[in-house]
């Protein structure tokens, strides 16, 4: 988190995504159901799930791909196949895979940006910002998993849009192109635009984003700003006099409350609690950082509730094997 | 629309299969044209004396200019095939899709650029069979340009390669496996209907009101080539470019329907 994050949208160019009760069933499969969610301009959108929770499916239906069973999916009040300009309002890479691999990633760019009414210079500019426009005129099959990244950047940037929309857009990348890409990505939001990327890890995005939406079995499982979803970081403290030691710690600064046997501080100093606890002469016997609640809260969906793995604590050894093997197959 | 038609172009013009497929079609048109004027200039005449009927000038020249079409326009049924089997294989039928979300007219083209490819391949084979056909029909001593008739029979093939990658196109659409799409459209087209042509050969009533449906078969009758001599009857050259457009506009038209409506998972 090295800048300050864009609050309420201070830019105009950003346009809103709306999905609302949007469903899509396959047979009695409810890939997705009736799931409801917003996306700000000049932020920084997160969308998490486990493998198999319907966020690929969820991107589809926004971008007019995959037809919804019910509900609607609009950015800036529109369906993708009814906007205006798509490629110029709405820039997409859902697929690391999605070249021809005996085509040049500058040609397989050309391509898109024929079709989308895009000058071939576009097509340099935007190599130039992913970092590729050496390796563009080789054939695309022979590119690593971060240069194909990259090109789907590429391609989402074609015609400079104001909502990026990007699926498991970290997979792949080293921790270098993966801090390139915070980078990249905050100063895209600074210029107002819409963000979303999808990840099936918070520890891969929870740096990056500024909002988030955790789906779970195709349902909405919450949503809000980071800010307020992680709870704020705290520590925990336990002593011999808890409302003496939220008095001190009141004089510095900290604000404090009681809960349970233990005290709550709104600080990670844990040295500067250990120096008031002295100061005002109170023991410590116990004292530590607080676990986010929102790592518990995405833990037990990725343990508990994934409908891949069956229901939690009745899968038997082969059968929990078999269903590891069938989330593989699935796709987020 | 010209956007779409644009990019549909490169698409074509920036993998290695657009020369890779220019080498094959006419290098069979020399070979066919060679291989054809040899045979039936020298060879037929002395073994079939009798049972057939004296062949004619203009289908001999037909025949010998449009010699590689019957290796051509499988190549074009498999270009049709591969212009969106290989968009099915490797995903970039998102990206096609995303860049223009209007999918009816994405696909149609698809279909427009297809038919330039097909016109483009059929020029170059044209040049080939030609230059070598006129020169071996004068060298074994047989007239090279007996009829304008034969100009007719080039435009033709034009229109036969045309359609055959509109029906490649369909079933590549159709059958969204590209290898399967591929090995079935030859196949039917190469060996599927030659033996049904052959069987139906012994039965009377569909030799003579079946078989001339058949998309190779109403191939033959467009351009106007040498009759095998299997008895079957034959319909006149504007009656098969009717039969074989309305295979391409069934085959593409039910694909393009399919395809606009279908999910992009």
């Amino acid at each position: 988190m090295t800048t300050t994050p864009t609050r309420n949208g201070s830019g105009v160019r950003g346009k809103r995504i709306e999905i609302d009760r949007l469903s899509k069933h396959f047979g009695a499969f409810k890939a997705v159901d009736e799931l409801s969610f917003a996306v700000e301009p000049g932020r920084i959108t997160g969308f998490l799930g486990p493998n198999g929770a319907g966020k690929t499916t969820t991107l589809r239906m926004l971008l007019g791909l995959i037809s919804p069973t019910s509900g609607t999916a609009l950015i800036d009040g529109q369906t993708y196949a009814h906007l205006a300009d798509p490629a110029g309002t709405v820039g997409a890479a859902l697929e690391a895979t999605g070249f021809h691999p005996g085509r040049s990633g500058r040609n397989h760019l050309r391509t898109i940006a024929a079709a989308a009414g895009i000058p071939d210079s576009r097509v340099d500019q935007v190599l130039e910002l992913t970092g590729i426009p050496a390796a563009a005129d080789q054939r695309a099959g022979g590119y690593s998993m971060g240069m194909r990244q990259r090109l789907g950047l590429s391609a989402a940037l074609l015609g400079d849009p104001d909502v990026l929309i990007l699926d498991e857009p970290a997979n792949g990348l080293d921790p270098e192109g993966i801090r390139w890409l915070r980078g990249f990505l905050r100063h895209l939001a600074g210029e107002g635009r819409t963000i979303l990327i999808s990840s099936h890890m918070l520890s891969e995005v929870e740096q990056t984003i500024d909002d988030l939406v955790i789906i779970a079995n195709g349902r909405l499982v919450t949503s809000g700003p980071m800010a307020d979803l992680s709870g704020g970081h705290g520590c925990q403290i336990r002593t011999s006099d808890p409302d003496r030691l939220i008095g001190a710690l009141r004089i510095a600064d900290v604000t404090a409350r009681v809960e349970g046997d233990h005290i709550v501080a709104d600080t990670t100093d844990l040295r500067l609690v250990g120096d008031v606890a002295l100061r005002a002469g109170l023991p410590i016997w116990e004292l530590r950082e607080k676990n986010s609640e929102l790592e518990k809260l995405y833990f037990s969906l990725t343990e508990g509730t994934n409908r891949n793995l069956g229901s939690p604590g009745a899968v038997s050894a082969p059968a929990e094997r078999d269903a590891i093997t069938g989330q593989e197959g699935a796709n987020g | 629309m010209l956007r779409a038609i644009r990019s549909e172009f490169l698409k074509y013009f920036t993998t290695r299969l657009w020369w890779g497929m220019a080498i094959a079609i006419v290098a069979s048109a020399v070979l066919f044209t060679v291989f054809f004027a040899f045979v039936f200039v020298e060879l037929m005449p002395e073994t079939t004396p009798d049972t057939m009927p004296p062949m004619e000038p203009v289908q001999l020249a037909n025949s010998v200019y449009t010699a590689g079409l019957q290796v051509g326009y499988l190549l074009l049924l498999t270009i049709g095939v591969l212009q969106i089997g290989s968009e099915y294989r490797h995903k970039t039928i998102t990206a096609t899709f995303l860049a223009n979300p209007r999918r009816m007219q994405a696909l149609l083209a698809k279909a427009v650029a297809l038919v330039g490819i097909a016109i483009l391949n059929g020029l170059l084979s044209i040049v080939a069979s030609t230059a070598v056909g006129a020169l071996m029909l004068q060298l074994l001593g047989s007239d090279p340009w007996p009829s304008n008739e034969i100009l007719r029979t080039l435009a033709l093939s034009l229109l036969v390669l045309a359609v055959w990658a509109l029906i490649g196109l369909g079933i590549g659409i159709l059958i969204p496996n590209q290898v399967a799409a591929l090995l079935i459209a030859v196949g039917v087209a190469w060996i599927v209907e030659p033996l049904v042509t052959f069987g139906l050969g012994f039965w009377e009533w569909a030799a003579q009101n079946v078989v001339q449906y058949l998309p190779t078969q109403a191939t033959s009758a467009v351009i106007n080539t040498i009759d095998s001599g299997t008895g079957a009857a034959r319909l006149s050259w504007w009656g098969g470019s009717l039969v074989l457009v309305a295979y391409a506009l069934v085959l593409a038209g039910l694909g393009i329907w399919r395809a606009t409506r279908e999910d992009v998972g």
